[in-house]
């Protein structure tokens, strides 16, 4: 009846239900794409063959910019309430013949990226801490994998993922703050509440490596006072432990050095600084998540940071295949190093190779790029799921759908509800119903 | 009256009548003018036999009961007689100490039917035992047979101390049987008070010596020896099983049984490290029960769990096993696990 740390994360929601591999991921990506480009055609042609129907009506009745201002009547006319959406479709220019130019798979993946670090801005904005941010993030990578920026606006979204991961991270901050911080109404934050909450499979906990850095760095700091009392496998004294780790050489395959424990303490917290950057900005930004676990992405940050320091450790936790034979220690170190390689190959990933110039150069290319796929967005945004604030309201009490409720009936009710909500505040509660 | 003015030519026989004690027809005579008498033909339980007062003078009167002799008084002489302890039972004849306490309203209008409720209540408050309790039905049918025998026995007054000694021991065999470890005071071999027929006088409280006598006679309740397979448990009924005492409860483990051992760390007792150093002394922290074993503990899982998970070979072996021979592709396995039916369960909209 023993479990290892390793069974604890396997019953994690996020190994269950949030790790893939590679292949597995980008199957996902595609079929996720394909049912949005399929199902934005459709509206779009709906829509349309909707909007003629209408034109020629028009020739004979009202003038045009009446009936754009009616949506009721066009979704009476159609009889399914996501057809209250046309009211805003009025803004899509009427191409009649042009086939919709959906977004790619890898355009989709560009946009969903760039909206990341959009919520990354607006985290840094409203003060949330890194955990908050990285859920946040995780929160929204998770969402986009199986709904596409077509259907739902990543603008929209981010919002009110943001405002999701402050509640379940424990960073509380009220609607109304939120709202005064962000600068949208209430219902712009709730309206796609639920969606996402769904979507995400009320998955709400997000497992993060840097506590387990922290982890890293209180053993470091251990090793380097020299009273760390190491594993049952290591058979160096704590003082020999102590020693080694002060000659580490600076960089990998670089010459043995030899430290003072006060420098060897600066450059660990160095290491620190900058493996925890890693983790907040780019570890993020990429799949990291969905493809290996935290505690790898940890060790990769690390190592990205200070490959000496981060050997050491390993060597002095995972015995050696030359210890005991069935050790996954190169498999570890392996599975690090293609996670520390997907790290470094991100754009966010400054190493110091790449000079200021060459990096702005770089940015200034990219936000053109994005310019371009945000205009292409425009032209392929499914047209029923523009408005979600409206679209929540119709599925809420005493929405009025075409014929099903008068409209006197559902104010009556409203008020009723209303004196009733009223009269639950006073200090004896409601009256009892008379019969 | 009617002696006060005798017809001459009756006067001798009158007089006989009279001298020949045969006073019928005038005692009845009386009895029709007395009041008591009116009442009683009138309804006969109206009237207390003690005081021989009646309901018709205090509609408001209560008759009471009490188990030991089922002898009926009103409550003013309830009051009256047992107010300052136990005494005799007031009606000729009964020589039974009653209490206070006992006297109740009776239930059945029949005090036969009461008493009968009464012993049969007490009889199945001890033989308690069903069916199940037993090997076979014979058995169990056996044991119905002999409480109901007993249960006459004690209705009819037949047999009553020996049988009631045996109920005692009975039940206190019961009691031990289901708790062996209790202590129970030594049972009281003296026959119960509703059988005391000639003791007139009040017994409250034992004496000194009688105290010692007991003591005595029963030894050391600690003491073995009548817990051993000689004991004297009033009634053996064959093919009853032996009654098991629940077991003790085990404390309650959140994690039943399961716990975490780290397999690539070990946990020290005390790290040194200048950013926890502040937690350690802040009353902040540790006021509120915050342990900070608990949390390097934390560190050093989120650390370390999940190091030697490779999630590719795992999902993989996790899908073929998922899968099964049904030869279903991975990619149709990982649709249905993953996503296939729930894209329609997200899309609210």
């Amino acid at each position: 009846m023993k479990l290892t740390e390793d069974d604890i994360y396997r019953k994690s929601s996020q190994y269950k239900h949030w790790s893939f591999t590679p292949t597995q991921l980008a199957l996902l990506r595609q079929k996720t794409n394909v049912q949005a480009c399929e199902r934005v055609k459709a509206n779009v042609a709906r829509q349309r063959a909707q909007r003629a129907a209408n034109a020629l009506e028009g020739f004979n009745s009202a003038s045009d910019s009446e009936r754009a201002n009616t949506p009721g009547e066009n979704g009476s006319g159609n009889g399914t309430p996501s057809a209250n959406g046309n009211g805003n479709g009025g803004d899509t220019p009427l191409r009649p013949d042009k086939e919709v130019d959906c977004l790619t798979v890898a355009e989709e993946m560009r946009l969903v990226d760039k909206f990341c670090e959009t919520v990354l801005a607006l985290a840094a904005f409203i003060g949330a801490p890194a955990d908050v941010t990285a859920t946040a993030i995780q929160f929204f990578r998770r969402f986009y994998l199986y709904n596409s920026p077509m259907t739902y606006d990543g603008q929209v979204v981010a919002r009110t993922i943001m405002f999701v991961a402050c509640k379940t991270d424990n960073f509380s901050i009220t609607l109304d703050e939120y709202i005064a911080k962000v600068g949208v109404t209430r219902d712009q934050i709730l309206a796609p509440e639920y969606l996402i909450v769904q979507a995400l499979r009320f998955n709400f906990e997000v497992k993060h490596p840097f506590r387990g850095l922290r982890g890293v760095h209180l053993e470091l700091g251990e090793m380097l006072s020299g009273s760390w009392m190491g594993m049952p496998f290591d058979e160096r004294s704590k003082e020999q432990r102590k020693q080694q780790l002060l000659r580490l050489p600076k960089r990998a395959g670089g010459k043995e050095d030899n430290m003072t424990e006060r420098d060897f303490g600066k450059r660990l917290e160095y290491v620190y600084g900058l493996a925890s950057k890693i983790l907040k900005e780019t570890a993020q930004l990429t799949d990291a998540y969905f493809l290996y676990t935290p505690s790898q992405i940890m060790f990769a940050a690390q190592l990205l940071a200070d490959e000496p320091v981060t050997m050491f450790y390993l060597n002095t936790h995972i015995p050696s295949p030359a210890i005991y034979p069935s050790s996954p220690y190169n498999k570890i170190i392996d599975t690090i190093r293609a996670c520390a390689l997907l790290l470094s190959s991100h754009h966010s990933y400054t190493a110091s190779s790449v000079t200021p110039e060459e990096k702005a150069a770089k940015d200034k290319q990219a936000n053109q790029e994005i310019k371009a796929l945000l205009k292409k967005l425009k032209q392929c945004r499914d047209p029923d799921k523009i408005d979600l604030v409206k679209l929540n309201q119709a599925h809420k009490r005493d929405a009025v759908h075409a014929g099903e409720l008068e409209e006197s009936k559902a104010k009556r009710r409203k008020i009723a509800r209303e004196d009733a909500e009223k009269q639950a505040d006073d200090f004896w509660g409601a009256e009892l119903h008379k019969k | 009256m009617s002696k006060a003015t005798p017809r001459a030519s009756n006067a001798p026989k009158q007089r006989l009548a009279e001298d020949g004690g045969a006073s019928f027809p005038l005692s009845s005579s009386l009895r029709k003018l007395s009041l008591q008498q009116q009442q009683s033909a009138d309804s006969p339980s109206d009237i207390c036999n003690v005081c021989k007062s009646s309901r018709y003078l205090n509609p408001n009167m209560r008759f009471l009961v009490n188990p030991e002799c089922y002898h009926k008084m009103c409550e003013s002489c309830v009051d009256r007689i047992f107010s300052h302890g136990p005494a005799p039972c007031p009606i000729a004849g009964c020589k039974r100490t009653l209490r206070k306490v006992k006297f109740r309203s009776q239930t059945f209008e029949d005090l036969k039917v009461e008493r009968e409720v009464d012993i049969r209540r007490r009889v199945a408050k001890v033989m308690n035992k069903q069916e199940s309790d037993f090997e076979n039905l014979l058995d169990y049918n056996n044991y119905l047979e002999t409480v109901e025998e007993m249960t006459w026995n004690l209705i009819l007054e037949i047999d009553v101390p020996e049988t009631n000694r045996k109920l005692k021991l009975f039940e206190a065999a019961q009691k031990a049987e289901l708790n062996p470890n209790a202590t129970f005071r030594p049972i009281d071999d003296q026959p119960n008070t509703s059988t005391l027929s000639d003791t007139s006088h009040v017994v409250l409280k034992k004496g000194g010596t009688q105290r010692k006598a007991l003591a005595t006679s029963f030894g050391d309740p600690f003491g073995g020896d009548d817990m051993a397979g000689g004991k004297d448990t009033g009634f053996v009924f064959k093919g009853l099983k032996k009654r098991e005492a629940p077991k003790p409860e085990s404390p309650f483990d959140p994690f039943d049984g399961w716990s975490v051992d780290a397999e690539h760390y070990n946990l020290q007792d005390n790290y040194d490290h200048q950013w926890i150093q502040n937690f350690k002394t802040d009353p902040e922290y540790y006021a509120g029960g915050w342990i900070q074993k608990d949390y390097w503990n934390r560190m050093m899982m989120e650390a370390l769990g999940g190091m030697a998970i490779f999630i590719e070979d795992e999902i993989v072996a996790r899908e073929n096993a998922a899968s099964g021979d049904a030869g279903v592709g991975t990619e149709n396995a990982a649709g249905a696990a993953l996503g296939g039916k729930d894209v329609d369960m997200m899309d609210v909209f």
